[in-house]
């Protein structure tokens, strides 16, 4: 337990000192490719811990132990930080900048008294995002063979199919996790009075000094090549040496698994959310009730899921380790990001667009129909696509869940490199990344500038 | 087409009390101005005409039929009202001819819907939009295409929220004379809100002149200018100087201007009251003479067509401000002789000014 709270507080602070330079410097200085730059220095969000984990094992044989596992975590959980704090930058009023710069203050005084305020919310909701992946993170801790929470449970279950004494391990890890949610809870609150202000951002001239310029590029370089570019180069050069010997109808089969279990949990997802997310966006308590319920959900790691459901399902003998139950349960898990989008789509349709509606004649529902859902749209599509993403990388619980036989790409890698065949599991590793890169571009397309669920990855 | 009655109107909204026993009366087919500064609760009163808002007590009639009565309020949707909001409230996602024809049922056809939105786009002088998405247009035009949308629908009435709020000047004026032209020529009774007196006395058939959640006076535009009942009014419509007027001996009054108060001879009883003197009715001249009181310019400010001067009276706390189309011989801080042409208007004192 000590070892998962400390890596918890180490992994946290240093994603978000990371994440928050990275964010930084993409928004104030003046780089080329800037736009590209934003989406790959995201695309760390696709690859799961324990694929950076398998890649980082294979090309240094002695990577092991909590050092390891921090590196590691850094990497994978540094993107959210970066996501939200730039959209929080995205979102800040320009203007109050240029403000504080005539009124004397300079770089660094306007980045604590102007910027920090602003954005400092977003930075916490980031924060907390990565403390949560890092409690309930179990593939790259158990490759790595760190003994944390997570992995005494699955060691507990796997060893001795004690699900009480799992249990009681499983509830102080709900604890924590709730705790921690608790306090997002508390940043997300505060997030929406800055949302409220509707100012156009007018951008000055970033910074574009040589020397800041090339300082920032070998940053985000060096970034981007521990958490993108070795990692993937790893698994394609694994994948071509190895090109012959595969499988590839298991290969097609796995992935047509993990798409098929992960659509089928996010539809689940988004039926789930919208009477809630659409209650809440009314302020009704019902809606809102329900809402944090869906987010304490939200605190319960991949493992104890798949701990309780198999519980459940157990005692009911159709549903357990079938399809439906794997799919429920990604549902489950994830719902709290699909409720997020579909309050923050509904709360975004202006209200007087709805009024408007009433006097041009239209009942409640037409206008529903003709005005609320058709401007909701787009963010219910990227709450759906944020479930699916985290379904495709989802791995204990579908570990515990998932049919027998019914292979997904993030099981079949866990088999191969469990037992270090890294030669067998390099294709499913990079077909799960390639697959999951796909909802993560959609999510987050460089020239979106409204950055609906930037904040709710 | 139609008349509007509004009595006793109350509404609360939170513990706030908005608007309180407010009477109103528009009749058809004229176009109304509400006028008063920002959060005096002219918007909400738009709204409670709209539907939109549950009053807490009050009736509001179009014509004979009861629209809202105590907790009976008919639904925006069934109240025929065209509500052309602030910036128009474009449907973002639908093109210039969806938004126009949003209104029209399925009973419409297909010909019939296009037909009507170019007509009405003919008419707001927009030909040819039909395909152009609202984030495309001008301020201007999106306040256009806005009321082409609520005249779609045939409406009994129109509601105009600050129109013109979010336009520059000139094309302010341009824009706002088109409109109202439009509304009048189709003789749809429309009500708009405005801060801005011009705005008001410009387009309005009838002014209603708001404060605190209270009409305090309505009237065509020269009434309310000209006879306002208070200080309040008169302020509502222009600058204004108020004046104490005392009574010195029997019938006579006596105001710091030398105003020419003995033909108020009907006000004898009270023993003082005020009177509400507006910039062009001060007259100034270099000469000293009978009614005159000596001033000092302490500030001119000139617009071209005429310029306004901002004088000390002795024994006068109030600045008062003259307007002249003749600056010559006018310099900041010369001596110079004042004097109240008249008409007198006379309010009692400010404690009965209710």
């Amino acid at each position: 337990m000590a070892t998962t709270l400390g890596l918890t507080i180490a992994v946290t602070a240093l994603s978000t000192l990371i994440g928050l330079a990275l964010a930084w410097t993409l928004f104030n200085v003046d780089l080329p490719l800037k736009s590209t730059l934003q989406a790959l220095v995201i695309l760390p969000v696709a690859i799961p811990s324990y694929v950076f984990t398998y890649s980082w094992i294979s090309l240094i044989p002695g990577f092991k132990g909590l050092w390891a596992a921090l590196f590691v975590l850094v990497l994978a959980t540094t993107p959210y930080i970066t996501l939200t704090t730039l959209a929080a930058l995205r979102r800040s009023d320009w203007s109050t900048y240029e403000v504080a710069q005539t009124l004397g203050l300079s770089g660094f005084q306007i980045f604590v008294r102007i910027t920090w305020p602003q954005i400092k919310n977003s930075v916490a909701a980031g924060s907390l995002l990565s403390a949560l992946y890092v409690l309930s993170d179990f593939g790259a801790i158990s490759l790595l063979g760190v003994d944390t929470l997570t992995r005494a449970i699955e060691n507990i279950y796997r060893g001795s199919f004690d699900r009480s004494s799992a249990s009681i391990l499983a509830l102080i890890l709900v604890a924590i996790s709730a705790l921690v949610i608790r306090l997002e809870e508390r940043s997300r609150h505060k997030l929406r009075i800055i949302k409220s202000s509707s100012r156009i951002i007018k951008r000055a001239k970033a910074s574009d000094k040589f020397k800041v310029k090339v300082i920032a590029l070998l940053g985000i370089g060096l970034y981007l090549a521990l958490g993108l570019v070795i990692p993937l180069f790893q698994l394609l050069s694994i994948f071509l040496a190895n090109s012959t010997s595969i499988n590839y109808s298991l290969l097609f089969q796995a992935s047509l698994s993990t798409l098929i279990a992960a659509c089928l949990g996010a539809l689940i997802a988004l039926a789930l959310a919208l009477p809630v997310g659409v209650l809440s966006a009314q302020g009704s308590r019902l809606g809102r009730v329900s809402d944090k319920a869906i987010l304490i959900v939200h605190a319960l790691p991949g493992i104890v899921m798949g701990l309780a459901l198999v519980s459940f399902g157990s005692s009911i003998g159709w549903l357990y380790q079938s399809l439906l139950l794997l799919s429920f349960a990604y549902a489950l898990l994830f719902m709290a990001k699909a409720v997020g989008s579909v309050r923050s789509s509904f709360d975004r349709v202006p209200k007087n667009l709805i009024e408007i509606s009433a006097t041009l004649g239209q009942r409640k529902s037409a206008t529903f129909r003709r005005v609320v859902v058709p401007l909701a749209t787009p963010g219910l599509l990227s709450g759906t696509l944020l479930v699916l993403l985290a379904a495709m990388k989802e791995l204990p619980a579908t570990l515990m869940l998932k049919p027998i036989g019914f292979e997904t790409l993030a099981t079949q890698m866990w088999s191969y490199s469990s037992i270090f065949r890294f030669n067998e599991a390099a294709p499913y590793a990079l077909l799960l990344v390639l697959i999951a890169a796909i909802p993560t571009f959609l999510i987050n397309r460089p020239d979106k500038s409204d950055g609906i669920g930037d904040d709710q990855i | 087409m139609t008349s509007l009655e509004i009595r006793d109107l109350t509404v609360e909204l939170g513990n706030r009390v908005i608007l309180k026993n407010l009477d109103l009366t528009i009749s058809s087919g004229s176009f109304a101005a509400i006028l008063g500064p920002s959060g005096c609760g002219k918007t909400t009163l738009l709204r409670s005409i709209a539907g939109l808002i549950t009053p807490k007590g009050g009736a509001i009639r179009f014509g004979k039929q009861l629209v809202s009565v105590s907790s009976l309020v008919l639904p925006p949707h069934k109240r025929n009202i065209g509500y052309v909001p602030q910036e128009g409230g474009l449907f973002p996602h639908l093109s210039v001819e969806e938004n126009v024809s949003f209104s029209l049922g399925k009973k419409t056809s297909k010909k019939e819907r296009e037909e009507l939105v170019e007509e009405l786009l003919d008419l707001v002088g927009m030909p040819n939009y039909q395909k152009r998405l609202p984030q495309e247009l001008s301020g201007g035009q999106q306040t256009r295409v806005a009321l082409a949308r609520a005249l779609a629908m045939k409406p009994a009435m129109i509601l105009l929220d600050e129109p013109f709020a979010a336009l520059d000047q000139t094309l302010r004026a341009e824009i706002s004379q088109e409109v109202v032209g439009l509304l009048k020529s189709s003789r749809t009774t429309s009500i708009m809100v405005t801060h801005d007196r011009e705005d008001a006395l410009v387009s309005a058939d009838i002014i209603a002149l708001m404060r605190d959640g209270q009409v305090v006076q309505s009237g065509n535009p020269a009434e309310v200018y000209l006879k306002p009942i208070s200080a309040a009014a008169a302020e509502s419509t222009g600058d204004i100087l108020t004046l104490p007027a005392n009574k010195v001996e029997g019938d006579q009054y006596r105001t710091p201007l030398n105003s020419p108060v003995e033909q108020i001879g009907q006000r004898a009883g009270y023993e003082s009251g005020q009177i509400l003197v507006r910039p062009e009715e001060i007259a100034l001249s270099l000469e000293p003479g009978e009614r005159r009181v000596s001033a000092k310019i302490s500030k001119i400010n000139y617009y071209g067509h005429d310029a306004l001067v901002e004088l000390n009276v002795a024994g006068l706390s109030q600045v008062v401000r003259a307007r002249v189309t003749d600056t010559k011989g006018l310099e900041v801080g010369s001596t110079i002789f004042v004097s109240h042409k008249g008409p007198i208007r006379w309010v009692p004192d400010k404690a009965t000014d209710q």
